[in-house]
């Protein structure tokens, strides 16, 4: 039984990383109906950058501070740069749909490379800000760290800000309103432009701190994110891609699921799992836990 | 018409072309040896540089570089220049394939040396096929018992003792001083740790819990599902057979879950300075946990080679931080130096083979046990010293300074005796 | 007047097929002859060259002709090189045999794969394709018998005595993989040439038109699927000759390589495929000389082939999104109209 919390509690920390990730696929998607295949590209600069003023300073709420907006920053300007050109000069042809598939690819791989080039592909240590001890109960050390807790919150922190944002205030319904249907958000005098590139912000804020919450554990890599973006695609796709609150709770139950595997049949069938899971989802009800029927097809 | 009877004319001028391309085509002869001038002989490695096994890895190929440009400030090699060439592999196999493939096609290297990784040099002595080419492969940086083969692998040296040596002779002490404590094993899931897996049977040691696990994965999170297992378990002693990143995974994972076992580390991935380099460990958490080595410890500067090497380290490697790895990189270094030296002044590949063979026994080097090289015997080093880790990190034998446990990579019996190392040459250069 | 166009649309299709033949076969001596007179790496190179093109011209099948696109072209050239391998080391069949069961036993996964990717599209299928292509070479740590990471290791032995002993074990590899290669796009771009080609033209610019007329839009992605699969497997398999059948020699950034290739040859151009394999060999030159400019940095050497390639991609995809050579030639055209325009008045 012990074992059991253990592991469901260590799932639940990885399982929100997971849930930022997906949210800020979603996001993307919503607003631009795009994956961006870049965001774990985008994610692994603002964690360099993080580990840069962590090394600097040694506070790590700067670091958090400074990489959500950084992170916000860069993806405003993949939009407003890269995608809408593309949208400009590949809408028709063979291409078309695949362009920004192919676009976001390349935008990751000329960021993992200028990553490379800037600070080598040498693990870096990435200090945790509070201790990677366990908890300790009694006479038993739980698995559960300080650090897993503060994990757990910041995401939490971060999907309530979002969520406040999206229901409560008029920005929020202009974001919704133009991703829903855009010409009548247009007419409605919505800058159905601008919220595109706000919707980009915001993922790029969350995919950021996705980041920089992943890295304390292990070390840090130009490759070290590419794990968490398909499981955060995986997670958005269970939950439904249109869905923010399935983003969410697909990344909890992925994680969840996860960490039982892992414990119980070891590392090896993680990516398996996650590739079945994706894979019956898509067949069975491709709109996700929590989508819309009929929104899978580009 | 015409279109027709231009494409025939186009086929039958393609024929007499190709043809007569074959017929003229002809390779032209060597002239010297590969990679040999009047002035340089060329060298090259394979090693990794970055991925799974950079930490501490990282700095074994500069550190051979550092000694060899030592030797060449010191008039070289029978008066040639040593070019030394790095590649890294990122200790994946299919990229040493491709890395070997350039030294030997593009860069053509006379020999490579010190090649690091037991998959790694079995993928490149069965893809490159280094012993049908004839390239000599010096002094490996593993030690995986298979590579002792001749017959396999007709021009390859292994050097360090074999994992299954290390096995036995560990297997046998820990029999002798932990009879009846639980005992638990984590190793990497292939021939490396395999090997180790045979020394154990030979020593008839048997562990209560058994961890495999799959290379490249050993991290925070799977050290995490190691660490439960084994505390779960209550296993007192660990042995972990594994890079040092494994063993820094383990030792961290453990100290933040407060388990405290007696930890055994295999002597490839027990350097102090990288595992702590590694994790939040503070060196002192390391106190008491045992390991073996064929080399002085890194910190032992009453020893003649090691203040050699540091020296050596200050002034040609931009005195990086002095460890384990480093001592590796230079004691190989100088044994290649020896090997080239009695290669004699006009070295050919098979010459070196049979230098080596003959004389490679009565090469100065750093480490205790003897060298067992001879026209029938492809076995480096034979045996290990034990050692207990103090407060700073330092590995202390538990025994006389140069004692030390020989045996063979068979069934054969575990031998204490003690070491008859050479002195280090005049200045550290080969004579 | 129909019967008219009917016959000479049918001469046209007799000669193109001749023609193609001796394309393929001229492209074949001249590669004969290249390998003698150049040096081993060159013909190491010319091996990889020859494999990347395969890989590629299996994307071009699938993506620029049926419009589905697959990130995952590195997870089945993985099950064609195991399944040679596994092959090779049990049955110890003739060279060919491995091959072809390389062929097939991918065809098989592509159209398992196919048929659930079939009602997925645009990103959905990026998506499951990219899962696909960083979890599978993962299975191979499950299996013992899969090799692990050490991988498995196929011979398919050294060149036949009556070619001399001066002919290296590369040129024979060589050998292989260009006559393999060539056979395959010559069977691929027939294909493409043919009704099943037109067909998932069709289905891929307009699924619901291509449906009223009676095309089966569904089976035929499958079929792509399948034999994308399979010619992937292929390289898969030569690949697993030159180099070693192993997880880490299956990589994402090898299904990525094989994109930029394809993009760069023009997703919907055979003949580019060579040119692209071309490329991707390039790369890593260029990458070694600019690291030695900067001092043989590693951080350099590694990172540059990854900054080239994400480049390409992004520029082409941005102004030439049906590949550079394509781009030209719209351009000419639109030259020559222009023109022509001119002539008239």
């Amino acid at each position: 039984m012990q074992q059991v919390i253990n592991v469901f509690l260590i799932g639940i920390s990885i399982g929100s990383i997971y849930a930022l990730m997906s949210l800020a696929l979603v996001l993307v998607w919503r607003s631009t109906r795009v994956v961006n295949f870049a965001q774990a590209g985008q994610a692994i600069v603002t964690t360099y950058v993080a580990w840069e003023v962590v090394n600097r300073s040694g506070s790590f709420l700067m670091a958090f501070i400074v990489v959500v907006a950084i992170g916000g920053l860069i993806g405003g300007l993949v939009e407003s740069g890269m995608m809408r050109t593309l949208f400009k000069h590949a809408s028709d042809g063979p291409v078309a749909s695949v362009a920004p598939v192919i676009a976001t690819l390349g935008l990751l791989g000329v960021i993992r490379a200028l990553v490379g080039l800037i600070w080598t592909n040498e693990g870096k240590r990435f200090e945790s800000p509070v201790s990677t001890a366990g908890f300790v109960i009694g006479d038993t050390t739980l698995p559960f760290s300080r650090l897993n807790l503060l994990i757990i919150c910041t995401a939490a922190f971060v999907m309530i800000v979002f969520s406040i944002v999206f229901q409560r205030t008029n920005l929020g319904l202009a974001l919704r309103a133009a991703a829903y249907n855009p010409e009548i958000a247009r007419l409605s005098g919505v800058k159905v432009a601008m919220t595109r590139t706000i919707g980009w912000v915001f993922a790029g804020a969350a995919g950021a701190v996705a980041g920089i919450l992943l890295s304390p554990n292990d070390s840090l890599t130009p490759y070290s994110l590419d794990v968490l973006f398909v499981f955060g695609f995986v997670a958005a796709v269970v939950g439904g891609l249109e869905s923010l609150v399935g983003a969410v709770v697909g990344g909890l139950v992925l994680g969840v699921g996860l960490s039982f595997i892992t414990f119980y049949l070891g590392t090896s069938l993680v990516f398996p799992t996650a590739f079945i899971v994706l894979v019956v989802v898509l067949l069975v009800r491709p709109s996700g836990l929590f989508g819309v029927k009929g929104a899978r097809s580009a | 018409m015409i279109g027709s009877f231009r494409k025939k004319g186009l086929v039958a001028a393609s024929a007499i072309v190709a043809i007569a391309g074959l017929a003229l085509s002809a390779v032209p002869a060597q002239a010297a040896e590969v990679g040999v001038t009047a002035t340089s002989i060329k060298i090259g490695t394979t090693v990794p540089l970055t991925g799974i096994a950079g930490p501490g890895y990282a700095k074994v190929a500069p550190a051979m570089k550092a000694y060899f440009d030592y030797v060449n400030a010191n008039g070289g090699i029978n008066g040639r220049k040593i070019e030394f060439i790095i590649k890294d592999d990122r200790y994946l196999p299919p990229v040493s394939v491709e890395k070997t493939n350039e030294l030997i096609l593009k860069d053509k290297v006379f020999a490579t040396v010190g090649q690091l990784g037991t998959a790694n040099n079995l993928a490149i002595n069965s893809r490159v096929r280094l012993g049908s080419r004839g390239v000599p492969s010096l002094f490996v940086n593993t030690g995986f018992s298979g590579f002792a083969d001749k017959k396999k692998f007709p021009t390859l040296f292994p050097l360090f003792s074999s994992y299954r040596m290390e096995a036995k002779i560990m297997g046998g002490y820990i029999k002798e001083n932990f009879a009846g404590k639980k005992i638990g094993l984590i190793y990497q899931n292939d021939d490396f740790g395999a090997d180790a897996l045979k020394g154990f049977e030979s020593a008839g040691v048997k562990f209560d819990v058994s961890i495999p696990y799959v290379s490249g994965t050993q991290g925070a999170a799977t050290a995490t599902t190691w660490i439960q297992k084994l505390a779960a378990a209550k296993v007192e002693v660990v042995y972990i057979f594994g890079v040092t990143t494994a063993t820094a995974a383990a030792v961290g994972v453990a100290f933040a879950a407060g388990y405290k076992p007696q930890w055994i580390f295999g002597s490839v991935g027990a350097d102090a300075t990288t595992i702590v380099g590694q994790t939040t460990v503070p060196v002192a958490l390391l106190n008491g946990a045992l390991s073996m080595s064929f080399m002085p410890d890194a910190a032992d500067t009453t020893d003649e080679y090691v203040k050699f090497f540091r020296e050596v380290n200050t002034t040609y490697n931009n005195n990086a931080t002095f460890d384990n790895n480093i001592m590796a990189g230079m004691n190989g270094a100088m044994m290649v130096a020896q090997a080239l030296k009695a290669a004699g002044p006009n070295p050919t590949r098979k010459g070196l083979i049979a230098a080596i063979e003959s004389k490679g026994s009565t090469f100065a080097s750093a480490g205790y046990p003897p060298i067992g090289f001879s026209a029938t015997s492809r076995v480096g080093y034979t045996g290990f010293w034990i050692g207990k880790y103090n407060q700073t990190g330092s590995l202390i034998p538990v025994e006389a300074k140069g004692t030390i446990y020989t045996t063979d990579s068979a069934n054969g019996p575990v031998v204490k005796t003690t070491s008859k190392r050479p002195a280090l040459p005049t200045k550290g250069l080969p004579n | 007047m129909l019967k008219r166009k009917h016959e000479e649309s049918s001469k046209r299709e007799h000669n193109p097929y001749r023609r193609r033949i001796l394309f393929f076969l001229l492209l074949g001596w001249a590669l004969l002859l290249l390998g003698d007179r150049v040096s081993e790496l060159r013909v190491y190179q010319g091996a990889l060259i020859a494999i990347y093109a395969l890989a590629i011209g299996s994307l071009i099948l699938l993506t620029g002709y049926s419009g589905q696109l697959s990130l995952g072209q590195g997870a089945f050239m993985a099950i064609g090189a195991y399944a040679a391998a596994l092959t090779q080391i049990y049955l110890q069949p003739p060279i060919i045999i491995t091959f072809i069961s390389a062929v097939v036993v991918a065809a098989l996964f592509g159209a398992i794969i196919g048929g659930g990717a079939a009602r997925l599209s645009g990103p959905y299928l990026a998506g499951t394709t990219l899962a696909l292509a960083l979890g599978l070479p993962t299975l191979a740590n499950l299996f013992s018998f899969l090799g692990g990471e050490t991988g498995l290791y196929f011979d398919v032995g050294i060149a036949p005595e009556r070619f001399g002993s001066e002919f290296t074990l590369y040129k024979w590899f060589f050998w292989i993989a260009a006559l393999a290669t060539l056979i395959m796009l010559f069977f691929i771009q027939n294909i493409l040439k043919s009704r099943y080609g037109r067909a998932w033209k069709a289905g891929r610019s307009n699924p619901a038109a291509a449906q009223l007329v009676g095309l089966h839009v569904g089976r035929r992605k499958v079929l792509a699927f399948t034999i994308s699969a399979g010619v992937a497997g292929l390289a898969g398999a030569l690949l697993g000759m030159v180099s070693l059948v192993a997880p880490s020699t299956f990589t994402l950034s090898l299904s990525f390589a094989i994109i930029t290739g394809a993009v760069l040859a023009g997703l919907t151009s055979l003949t580019g495929s060579i040119l692209g394999g071309l490329v991707l060999v390039i790369i890593p030159e260029i990458a070694e000389m600019v690291s030695g400019n900067f001092g043989e940095s590693e951080a350099v050497r590694a990172n540059i082939p990854g900054l080239i390639t994400g480049l390409l991609l992004i520029l082409t995809v941005l102004f030439t999104p049906n590949g550079p050579a394509e781009q030209w030639r719209h351009h000419q055209e639109k030259k020559k109209q222009k023109a022509l325009e001119k002539q008239k008045n």
